[in-house]
């Protein structure tokens, strides 16, 4: 067992009416190490139901695969995760619900080029939820309308802009209903013009209650959607927050050190 | 932002949609250049292009007049392939049972057309790349008449001269007659329609050939070849042009072409099997066994197993398909060994089956679902045990694959044969050792691994030369594979390592974001193979795979060494021992050397189309 390291309360920032909900992710403890490297260091958190939260944090520092151990795209050497009641382990059935739960969007959308929008969505409900494959491109022309390109259904990715893209990807992941989505920093490959598009499609998300951890650099979406804000450098949660205590009134240095290079 | 979760959101659209679509966009205005300007432009622009013009255009014409020399010099005889087109075509295949044949070239031509229909090949042709190809052909054509030696019969040079000066004609009509021949189009249909045209006024018109079996018996008769084959090449032409008018008929008629395409693609992927199994079968084939003992079992296991595959892929049943798959691969396998030690007989066949049987059971978990989806695996079983034991039956079949006296099947149908059953054999095999290389689990890795190189480093020749003498020397009692059936297994063996190296780079080169997103999702191992990383791998692998099916096409001629009467050998030692045309060597190996090259040549451009249809290179 490892040391919990973390020098913050996994329940600060929370109001009463979160701290009511029930718990969709329970970090405790993560340890990772890529080689030598050690990636995440003793990470606690903990996710309500239909929360939103941000993770900020220099390059570095382990957002990414902090949220990337959470479906175990990366392996976590330490600690707990808990995923919706479900353990992580090296269990694949666990492995296998978990992840049909857990939607994620890439930073590189990763659309499956050889397959058509409507193809890229329908896949997984049809091949893992076992759906009707009527149903499932119903399911999909609906969630093309939602993310505003109804019309593309039949293209190709490579024939779409970045943000029509990431839209596409965000479509995908929704298709197979989770009850949580991962984003990985899903605006830093689009070209500035394009960044709202996705943003707002991720506001709407946030607004109609999906549980969300989104790794961004996008501080006004953060200061817009968020419930919380969690702070990350070297592996470690530095601060956990509301966006109002987090960008008016930050507790760590590290933490006003970052705002000010960034604000 | 208070949208509401159903409502479409409004974003601001990047720019007008359909401008991104560049496949809609029209192609860039290509200005005529006049062929004095081009000439001087590309050949004569400065003093080093000239004299580069000069020495190689020089070394050219010295290169074509040697080949012409070998062409028409007086010590060949063009009659020993004339008289022999039979015989390098289909060697000893009797001659009343030459509607099997002429029934499988019939049958492509109507499934090439329909393919043209179902992927719109129907390309349209601008008039000034028509123009452009008959000035070319035209001056090399004159270039040739003018260049023949003297021993040329008058008539052939003459008329290469009045052909060349008549498509220079008609070329230069068509590129300055027309007002911008670069804008202005020819439907293919109508291309395709002269050039069929023409090649059935050229049988019709032409006395082709004369015949000489084996046995000596000639009939010395200038046309008897077109005069047998004029009339069904016309019905295969006149078979293509309707069924590729039908094929768009259907697609107009369901409003698409997929289910035409998806057909179409089934089609091609086991047809050609049944094909060449009808045209390699015994003509006497024995019906009884056919009906007593292979119809049953086939009925047995395809229903049987369908039964049981339906049951195990209900959702619930996983646990049961995983240790019914278990059970019956173990039994799959010691039914080899049982033969090996000789404890029981059993039918190769029915180990084959089981060995299947097994392996979907295996799988049945991940094709569990709904009816639909269950009826389909059992479907895809179904469809295996089909094609599967019609094959078996096929090789089975004792005289068929015995090339050994009486040779009755060889030339170019057993060089397409046994070209053909190696891609298609190879071709599984090669995606399962390239899986297998760049598998996690190090037994199946270095299993592999140890297969490819090992095979990559023996010399073709040494691999056939083992599989024909040493094959049955291996295997347990009461087992024999005939010679053919070993040399096929050869190639097969060879040739799957170099496709598992080609795949294998193919799979190296899809980016590791998709394997990610197909996890995400929560996609199997299995299916994330399948749907995704290997689609797109097998995409990239296009061209080298192509190379490697012309390789294996060109290798074929190596079947002359071990026995079989392939192109090569009938060119190199039948006919030049035919009384007839004692030491004839040149005229078939320049005759073969055409044929091998215009089939090559075709594989290579029919892959570079379908690069461009598949968008190889298209950026992601």
């Amino acid at each position: 067992m490892t040391t919990t390291n973390s020098m913050t309360d996994v329940h600060n920032g929370l109001t009463d009416e979160l701290r009511a909900r029930n718990d969709i992710i329970e970090c405790r403890g993560v340890d990772k190490w890529f080689g030598d490297f050690q990636a995440l260091r003793g990470v606690d958190l903990l996710v309500k139901d239909r929360e939103v939260m941000v993770v900020l944090g220099p390059s570095g520092s382990g957002k990414s695969t902090l949220i990337r151990c959470i479906n175990r795209l990366e392996v976590h050497q330490g600690g707990d995760i808990i995923v919706d009641g479900v353990e992580l382990t090296n269990d694949l059935r666990n492995i296998d619900k978990i992840r049909s739960e857990v939607g994620m969007v890439f930073q590189q959308f990763n659309l499956f080029p050889h397959l058509t929008v409507l193809d890229n969505i329908t896949l997984a409900p049809i091949w893992v939820r076992k759906k009707a494959k009527k149903e499932a491109e119903q399911k999909a022309h609906e969630l093309l309308e939602r993310v505003g390109i109804p019309e593309q259904a039949n293209k190709f990715p490579g024939q779409l802009s970045g943000g029509q893209q990431q839209r596409v990807a965000i479509a995908r992941s929704l298709a197979m209903e989770p009850r949580v989505m991962l984003f990985d920093e899903p605006t830093s490959a689009l070209d500035p013009e394009m960044i709202s598009e996705v943003l707002d499609v991720m506001k709407d998300l946030a607004n109609g209650g999906m549980t969300m951890i989104c790794v961004t650099h996008e501080m006004g979406f953060a200061r817009e959607v968020a419930d919380r804000i969690v702070f990350m450098e070297d592996g470690r949660v530095v601060e956990i927050g509301t966006p109002n205590q987090f960008f008016t009134d930050p507790k760590s240095d590290r933490t006003k050190l970052f705002l000010s290079q960034i604000l | 932002m208070g949208a509401t979760m159903d409502g479409p959101i409004h974003v601001p659209q990047d720019g007008d949609a359909e401008a991104l679509d560049y496949t809609k966009a029209a192609p860039p205005e290509e200005p005529v250049t006049p062929p004095g300007r081009w000439v001087k432009e590309n050949l004569f622009s400065s003093t080093s292009n000239t004299i580069q013009t000069v020495i190689f255009g020089g070394l050219l014409l010295v290169l074509l007049r040697f080949v012409l020399n070998l062409v028409f010099s007086e010590e060949n005889n063009w009659a020993a392939v004339a008289t022999n087109v039979r015989l390098l075509m289909s060697y000893n295949y009797p001659a009343e049972q030459y509607v099997r044949i002429w029934f499988t070239v019939g049958a492509l031509a109507a499934a090439a057309g329909l393919s043209m229909a179902a992927w719109q090949l129907h390309p349209r042709i601008s008039v000034r790349r028509i123009g452009v190809n008959l000035l070319g052909t035209g001056g090399v054509l004159i270039v040739m008449g003018i260049l023949t030696p003297g021993a040329t019969p008058s008539s052939i040079r003459i008329g290469m001269l009045v052909i060349g000066a008549a498509l220079l004609v008609i070329g230069a009509g068509l590129l300055f007659g027309t007002e911008d021949p670069h804008l202005k189009h020819v439907s293919f249909t109508a291309v395709l329609l002269t050039i069929s045209g023409l090649i059935i006024a050229f049988l019709w018109l032409f006395p082709l050939g004369k015949y000489l079996f084996i046995d000596g018996e000639a009939i010395q008769e200038d046309g008897t070849v077109s005069a047998t084959t004029k009339g069904p090449w016309t019905v295969t032409i006149l078979i293509l042009l309707a069924s590729l008018f039908v094929g768009r008929a259907i697609g107009k008629a369901i409003g698409g072409t997929r289910p035409l395409r998806l057909a179409m693609g089934v089609w091609w992927v086991i047809g050609p099997a049944f094909l060449i199994f009808l045209v390699l079968r015994d003509p006497e084939f024995d019906w009884d066994y056919v009906l007593k003992v292979d119809l049953p079992l086939a009925l047995a296991f395809g229903l049987g197993g369908g039964a049981l595959l339906y049951a195990l892929t209900k959702p619930t049943f996983a646990d049961q398909a995983r240790a019914v798959g278990a059970v019956l691969m173990g039994f799959a396998i010691f039914n080899w060994v049982a033969a090996f030690f000789g404890w029981y007989a059993m039918l190769q066949k029915v180990r084959f089956s089981f060995l299947a049987l097994a392996l979907f059971a295996l799988a049945a978990p991940t094709f569990a679902g709904e009816k639909s989806a269950r009826l389909r695996f059992a479907g895809m079983w179904l469809g295996l045990v089909a094609v599967g034991h019609w094959l078996i039956t096929g090789i089975n079949t004792p005289s068929t694959l015995d090339i050994t006296a009486p040779p009755f099947l060889g030339g170019f149908v057993l060089t397409v044969s046994i070209a053909y059953y190696v891609m298609l054999a190879s071709f599984p095999l090669g995606i399962l050792l390239a899986l297998a290389r760049t598998s996690r689990m190090p037994i199946f890795r270095v299993l592999s691994t140890i297969y490819i190189e090992f095979v990559r480093g023996i010399p073709l020749i040494t691999v056939l030369f083992f599989f024909s003498i040493m094959l049955n020397l291996f295997l347990p009692n009461g087992m024999a594979v005939s010679e053919l059936a070993a040399v096929f297994t050869g190639y097969t063996v060879f040739s799957a390592a170099y496709m598992a190296e080609n795949i294998r780079g193919g799979l190296q080169s899809v980016r590791k974001g998709q394997y990610e997103a197909s996890d995400a999702l929560g996609l199997t191992g299995v299916q994330r193979t399948g749907l995704i990383v290997l689609p797109q791998a097998l995409r990239v692998s296009i061209p080298n795979l192509v190379g490697q099916a012309i390789a294996t096409f060109k290798e074929t001629s190596l079947i002359a060494i071990v026995g079989g009467f392939d192109l090569l050998r009938i060119a190199d030692k039948t006919i030049p021992a035919q009384t007839a045309f004692i030491g004839q060597k040149r005229v078939g190996l320049l005759f073969i050397c055409v044929v091998y090259w215009a089939f090559s040549y075709s594989m290579s451009r029919a892959s570079r189309n379908l690069e461009v249809k598949l968008g190889v290179g298209q950026a992601r």
